[in-house]
């Protein structure tokens, strides 16, 4: 199994503020890691300095095995930031947001291939979200914006997703459409890497929580928790259903 | 005797035809970053290129292209570090391009009224050695902004994820400066320094009433950015005014129409959208059989199996298939 993440005595500070102090982070493929803690305890700043957008102090980032700083294969590397608002000045519609998730396989001055259009029609339905391909993204639901963002993401069709905090401010019914779009997507093999205030849907999928607390790692396992807990009127389970025709019956 | 007969005329034409394609188009990229005012900064700026070109007798149009590209970097510079101080930076960068621009004029020995040909654009004092130099700057603008449309997207869109996505991002964002200022160059002559902004600006607020995509939108405001330009030039043969004004009042009286146009569309827009979305199972979580099934999914069967939950799911062509009683469900 090979070595997906591997941060070791990362120190980041911001604002000349020591906000993590000697944090290691393992994640080897195909595992589902959530990084769980209060808000201030470094978790975001943590992923953000694994994909490279806040400076390491000290300590050693490497992504698939190459450090950060030397790191060019961005198209295995998908990232969702978090509570970004995904619209702009300018309108865009879902597909054109999408579309841009493909540039780290695209060269300057080309136009779209085959590959590109299939990838972004399937990050599209991926999340659910065929039916609104063509609206502007100012007109989505939080949720549906934050689906938007992951389907960005998962047309680079990478080998890890990161997600900073999917969850804030989303709706129940969004949450579940995209923990059904990430099951999938684990399905395949492929790495995931959370930040995580309130698991909620996405329990049953995580692996290993790794617990922050000012800074510092202070729990990395199982989480003690149960984590099949879904809350009142969660996902609608059909299992149950007793009426069964059968279609070969 | 029309009014293409005179060469004046027609050099004024081309480039007001330049320009209102220029400007629109890397318009709509500083309205997606929401830095709409910063083609108004580098006009104060570039002022004061204008001034050191009639002071030194050297060509404005070259002086002012050298000092709005260095203003426009600088004022990159100040965004990008996003100092709490910025605002005010810029605010006193502004003032000083104004400033040195009219102190210069008057060390030159140039009137107000020189001045104001830069200022409000003048359709009888584009030479042809303007003309090319205003062609080819334009034509170089105006490819990039196509060209470069994915990558100048995602930068101005998200600049974060385009970090991660690997694109080089302070360079893009450095060359919608240098664009910015060489489009405020190309503007001089037509709609003047202090109206440039809003021919990059009214175009793309306009578009997007009635659009609702990045390209439409795009698309849209070059058309809306060349019918005011060449427009306000005739107007200006007609009628003894700075064709920058009648240019910009022409492209605001779009945005008039355009406005309550648009609140119809969206409203009629909003009324046919489908009502229900598709049962797509990933998202309702509704009970989806799969079509017909010609294999029987087990560990051999070669379709990755997850465990969910209290079962077992088999990844196929991008769907996950659960066993339920004699056929699969779509999870």
């Amino acid at each position: 199994m090979t070595t997906v993440v591997d941060i070791r005595r990362l120190r980041v500070d911001l604002d000349e503020r020591t906000v993590l102090h000697d944090v290691d982070l393992r994640v080897d493929e195909g595992e589902v890691v959530c990084l769980l803690g209060a808000n201030g305890s470094g978790k975001s700043t943590l992923v953000r300095a694994a994909v490279g957008l806040v400076p390491a102090a000290a300590g050693e980032i490497s992504l698939f095995g190459r450090s950060l700083r030397t790191f060019r294969d961005f198209s295995r590397l998908g990232y969702v930031p978090q509570r970004a608002n995904a619209a702009s000045g300018v309108p865009a519609t879902v597909r054109e947001v999408v579309t841009s998730g493909r540039l780290a396989r695209r060269r300057v001055f080309r136009p779209l291939t085959r590959a590109d259009r299939a990838a972004v029609d399937d990050a599209i339905a991926l999340v659910g979200l065929r039916d609104r391909a063509g609206d502007p993204v100012s007109s989505l639901s939080g949720g549906q914006q934050q689906r938007t963002l992951i389907a960005r993401a998962a047309a680079a069709e990478p080998d890890m997703l990161v997600l900073d905090e999917p969850n804030a401010g989303v709706d129940q019914r969004s949450q579940e459409a995209f923990a059904r779009a990430l099951r999938t997507f684990v399905a395949s093999g492929r790495t995931l890497l959370l930040v995580l205030h309130d698991m909620g849907p996405l329990a049953s999928l995580v692996d290993r929580g790794v617990v922050l607390d000012n800074g510092r790692v202070v729990h990395d396992g199982a989480l003690a928790t149960a984590p099949a807990t879904v809350a009142p009127g969660g996902v609608p389970d059909h299992h149950d259903d007793e009426h069964e025709t059968g279609m070969f019956g | 005797m029309s009014l293409l007969d005179y060469d004046f005329m027609q050099r004024a034409l081309i480039a007001a035809l330049l320009t209102g394609l220029a400007a629109p188009a890397v318009g709509t990229y500083l309205v997606q970053r929401r830095l709409a005012l910063m083609g108004d900064g580098i006009g104060h700026v570039a002022l004061t290129g204008v001034a050191v070109g009639l002071l030194t007798g050297w060509a404005p149009v070259w002086t002012s292209v050298v000092v709005a590209v260095a203003g426009a970097l600088a004022i990159e510079t100040v965004r990008a570090h996003g100092r709490a101080s910025a605002d005010v930076a810029l605010a006193m960068l502004f003032y000083g391009g104004i400033a040195g621009g009219v102190l210069l004029t008057g060390l030159a020995g140039s009137t107000a009224a020189t001045l104001n040909t830069y200022l409000f654009g003048s359709i009888t004092t584009v030479s042809a050695a303007d003309l090319w130099v205003v062609a080819i700057l334009a034509v170089v603008v105006v490819v990039l902004a196509v060209g470069l449309a994915p990558q100048l997207f995602a930068v101005c869109q998200d600049e974060e994820f385009a970090k991660v996505n690997g694109l080089p991002v302070r360079l893009y964002s450095a060359l919608i400066a240098v664009m910015a200022a060489v489009t405020v160059t190309v503007a001089m002559r037509t709609v003047g320094l202090l109206l440039v902004s809003a021919l990059m600006v009214v175009p793309v607020a306009t578009a997007q009433q009635l659009t609702r995509g990045f390209r439409t939108t795009f698309t849209l405001a070059l058309i809306l950015g060349v019918v005011p330009s060449l427009s306000g030039v005739v107007f200006s043969y007609y009628v003894n005014v700075a064709p920058g004004a009648g240019i910009v009042v022409l492209a605001l009286a779009g945005f008039v129409v355009a406005w309550p146009l648009g609140t119809v569309v969206r409203r009629w827009r909003q009324r046919r959208r489908p009502p229900a979305p598709a049962d797509d199972p990933r998202v309702t979580g509704v009970h989806v059989p799969t079509e017909v099934h010609p294999h029987q999914h087990d560990e051999q069967c070669g379709h990755p199996a997850v465990e969910h939950d209290d079962h077992t799911d088999y990844l196929h062509d991008g769907h996950l298939h659960a066993a339920h009683g004699r056929h699969y469900d779509e999870h």
